[in-house]
């Protein structure tokens, strides 16, 4: 009996799993020039940011990463006067507070940690109260962001004088070549878990990133979030050492409040009209946080000015994602007699096969695709090989058909 | 689809089918995946050279060289051409599937059970002459009446001057052929009218060997799938209006049907001379009993009509959505003439709509494209 089926066997078919890694690089004029402002996403309600790939009025934009900032209700509004949307920024926090960090034994929501050790007590310094919150599409991060893989290049001092010029090193007093690459190192040896999946410790390039005291903030893996301390903008506290700061990010034993000197300024770019001689201190011009240091722009600035600012101190941001692939391995095996001949209409002539001069020639047939049938003869998956594969009586073969879900 | 690239290892690209996904999403376990077949749709095997002077390592060579297509996700795209498992080598005849069709011009069309193309003559009948067998339409394909009154316009005409009632037949020897009774006859008798069917054969296309000998029994095709738009019309038998079981139907609605049933009231060999060892005879009013296609052994027939759905049969509508119309007594036109005009079709349209009824080999694969046109006057 002739037949274009072969029933597949239980030892034909092994489920596997493999993960994939694809490396995602997002370079920083993207948030910050590429498109002026075009591909970047502003709301109403003014609570976070989104950044595209392209113009995001068409329709081929992608949408890749959002930007946010938000500090915990332990910051009241009278220790910070004048706070500008505060309630917002307390929502954010607290948001994304108890998404991504859960809630301590008493039911409160637990506060950004950024040395990891979850302790509860005000006298922690590793708490961070102003944090910048990046949160990635899944078109990004897929899974999850491979653990030892976050890389964040800010500048986190300096002067952002144009768009997409970047920063002027030096254009402002108190402004060294600023610079930082922020990442998870150490976090293929070490990291934690949450109610949001694991998370990782986020240091700089230069700091010891076997200190967990020197963390700047953590990178949520699953959840495809990065979370980082607005202390990274202070100019002199490059090195993160948080004994030498306060728990509200600001030096321990200096001055709170703009006239600071050795604090890095903050702030989106473009706006212009400070003409004072030290721009950082002036707070006249309403709206302008061009040359704002973090510790007034954090008071003073919506959310939508504290994510212009991020996204313009933006240089790069590179990580792996991870896919996770459950498959499924079909192990077609084509025996010496099966599949020998064809009911493409060429193979035969007058219903002569076209490959064969007299009976005792062997048939041959050529092998591009493989078909996987469901028991009621419907098509379920289609595999192509990307060259003809000669098949006769002499060969044998094994196809080795791999669906991934 | 782009073509794979082929300068390297050889790659598999593996996608899930539109009908797979389908399956799969429904969860209830429909998605297995229990046998698998080899296609060559890309193969032109009329390109292998077994006469090359070089030697049989150079006959394929141009056969290799084909590039190859990426997977389609639409199931019914794919796999066109199956490989075949004969588990001998000496097969140099392999049987395929025919159109028992013989109403080309030249061709006879006195069948008792007709499976021929569209023709339509005018009522004198004069084109051409009494007897022959040029007609004033001829459309290569089967044309499939959704209702009755389509059915009576098609295959008859009634004169400006005729009552309402009054339908002459056309000339007995011009019959209106190719026309499916694609609705369910009532009691007075529609299904005496007859109509077209569809009859695939299959055997060995060639005079090298006498049919007499007849097929290898391990070539012979016994179960046939039937693949059709099931928004348009469903599988019935040649001797009444009960429809097939249908055995699925896709995301794209395309429904299969398996047919396996032999005999009276079957699909395949459904008539007593439509066997394949019957001999091309003629009956007491001289009509073919079993007309034949091949010259070669035959084998199995398979013999279908085809029912309009619901939706054509009561409405224009998909009509209008995947067809077109035209004026009904347009000179020229599908059913219309210019003979003193044709009073049953005055102020109609004729909506009509074209498709394809694929038979497939469930055993060889070997696949048959049918085409038909829905076709509705009102």
């Amino acid at each position: 009996m002739a037949r274009a089926f072969k029933s597949l066997l239980g030892d034909d078919i092994k489920n596997t799993r493999t993960l994939l890694h694809e490396a995602i690089p997002i370079t920083g004029t993207i948030s910050s020039g590429t498109y002026t402002e075009n591909n970047i996403k502003t709301f109403t309600h003014g609570m976070f940011q989104s950044t595209y790939d392209y113009p995001y009025l068409s329709s081929s934009a992608n949408h890749i990463f959002d930007v946010t900032y938000g500090h915990s209700s332990a910051v009241s509004s009278s220790e910070q006067p004048g706070m500008v949307q505060n309630a917002k920024k307390t929502n954010i926090y607290n948001q994304m507070a108890q998404v991504l960090m859960g809630y301590n034994t008493s039911g409160s929501v637990r506060r950004f940690d950024s040395d990891g050790t979850l302790s509860d007590l005000e006298t922690d310094k590793g708490l961070m109260d102003h944090c910048f919150f990046l949160n990635f599409t899944r078109l990004l991060s897929k899974d999850e962001v491979k653990k030892n893989s976050f890389r964040l290049g800010l500048y986190t001092s300096g002067s952002c004088e144009s768009r997409g010029a970047g920063l002027v090193a030096g254009a402002h007093k108190g402004s060294p070549e600023a610079l930082l690459t922020f990442g998870d190192y150490d976090a293929g040896n070490e990291y934690r878990t949450s109610p949001a999946g694991d998370y990782g410790l986020i240091f700089s390039a230069s700091g010891d990133s076997t200190d967990n005291s020197r963390s700047v903030g953590l990178v949520f893996y699953q959840a495809g979030i990065a979370v980082l301390t607005s202390s990274v903008f202070i100019n002199s506290a490059i090195g993160f050492n948080r004994t030498a700061l306060r728990p509200d990010g600001s030096p321990a034993g200096a001055a709170v409040g703009p006239e600071s000197s050795g604090w890095g300024e903050f702030g989106q770019p473009g706006a212009g009209g400070d003409t004072g001689t030290d721009l950082r201190d002036n707070p006249a011009a309403a709206g302008n946080h061009k040359y704002y240091n973090m510790m007034r722009a954090k008071v003073t600035g919506t959310i939508e000015t504290l994510a212009n600012g991020f996204r313009n101190r933006l240089h790069n941001i590179e990580f792996n994602n991870t896919i996770e692939l459950n498959s499924t391995i079909y192990f077609c095996r084509i025996n010496h007699n099966e599949f020998n001949y064809s009911s493409n209409p060429t193979f035969v002539s007058g219903s002569k096969l076209v490959v064969k001069n007299t009976v005792n020639d062997l048939p041959v047939t050529y092998i591009t695709t493989v078909g996987l049938y469901s028991p009621d003869n419907e098509l379920m998956a289609v595999a192509k090989l990307s060259e003809p594969i000669r098949k006769d009586p002499n060969t044998e073969l094994t196809l080795r058909v791999r669906l991934d879900y | 689809m782009a073509f794979l690239d082929n300068s390297g290892d050889i790659i598999l690209d593996a996608v899930l089918t539109d009908t797979g996904r389908l399956r799969l999403a429904q969860g209830d376990g429909s998605f297995k995946i229990s046998k698998f077949a080899l296609g060559d749709d890309e193969i032109n095997y009329g390109i292998y050279n077994k006469d090359h002077l070089s030697g049989s390592a150079y006959y394929d060579l141009e056969v290799l060289q084909t590039p190859v297509l990426e997977a389609f996700t639409n199931n019914t795209s794919n796999l066109k051409s199956k490989l075949v498992t004969i588990s001998r080598t000496n097969v140099l005849f392999m049987p395929i599937l025919k159109l028992n069709n013989n109403s080309a011009p030249g061709g006879n069309k006195y069948q008792r059970h007709p499976s021929l193309f569209f023709a339509r003559y005018s009522d004198s009948g004069v084109v051409g002459g009494e007897d022959a067998q040029a007609a004033d339409m001829f459309d290569a394909k089967f044309y499939i009446a959704a209702d009755k009154d389509t059915w009576l316009a098609i295959n008859y005409y009634r004169r400006t001057t005729d009552s309402a009632t009054q339908f002459r037949s056309f000339v007995n020897s011009k019959p209106t052929v190719g026309l499916i009774q694609g609705f369910t006859a009532d009691a007075t008798g529609d299904s005496a009218l007859g109509g077209s069917q569809i009859r695939i054969d299959q055997g060995l296309d060639t005079n090298q060997i006498a049919a007499s000998i007849g097929m290898d029994s391990d070539l012979i095709e016994t179960a046939f799938i039937v693949e059709m738009d099931y928004r348009l019309g469903r599988v019935k038998p040649t001797t009444n209006d009960s429809v097939a079981a249908v055995n699925f139907i896709d995301d794209d609605n395309i429904a299969s049907y398996y047919l396996t049933k032999k005999g009276p009231g079957g699909y395949i060999n459904p008539t007593p001379n439509g066997i394949p060892s019957a001999t091309n005879t003629l009956d007491a009013g001289q009509l073919l009993l079993n007309p034949q296609v091949f010259d070669g052994p035959r084998s199995n027939t398979l013999q279908f009509r085809i029912q309009a759905s619901q939706e054509l049969q009561q409405s224009t509508y998909l009509f209008t959505q995947l067809g077109s119309s035209e004026d009904a007594l347009l000179d020229g036109s599908i059913v219309g003439f210019g003979d003193g005009g044709d009073a049953f079709l005055t102020g109609k349209k004729t909506y009509y709509l074209d498709s394809t009824v694929r038979v497939v080999g469930a055993n060889t694969g070997y696949r048959l494209d049918i085409p038909v046109r829905y076709i509705k006057i009102k």
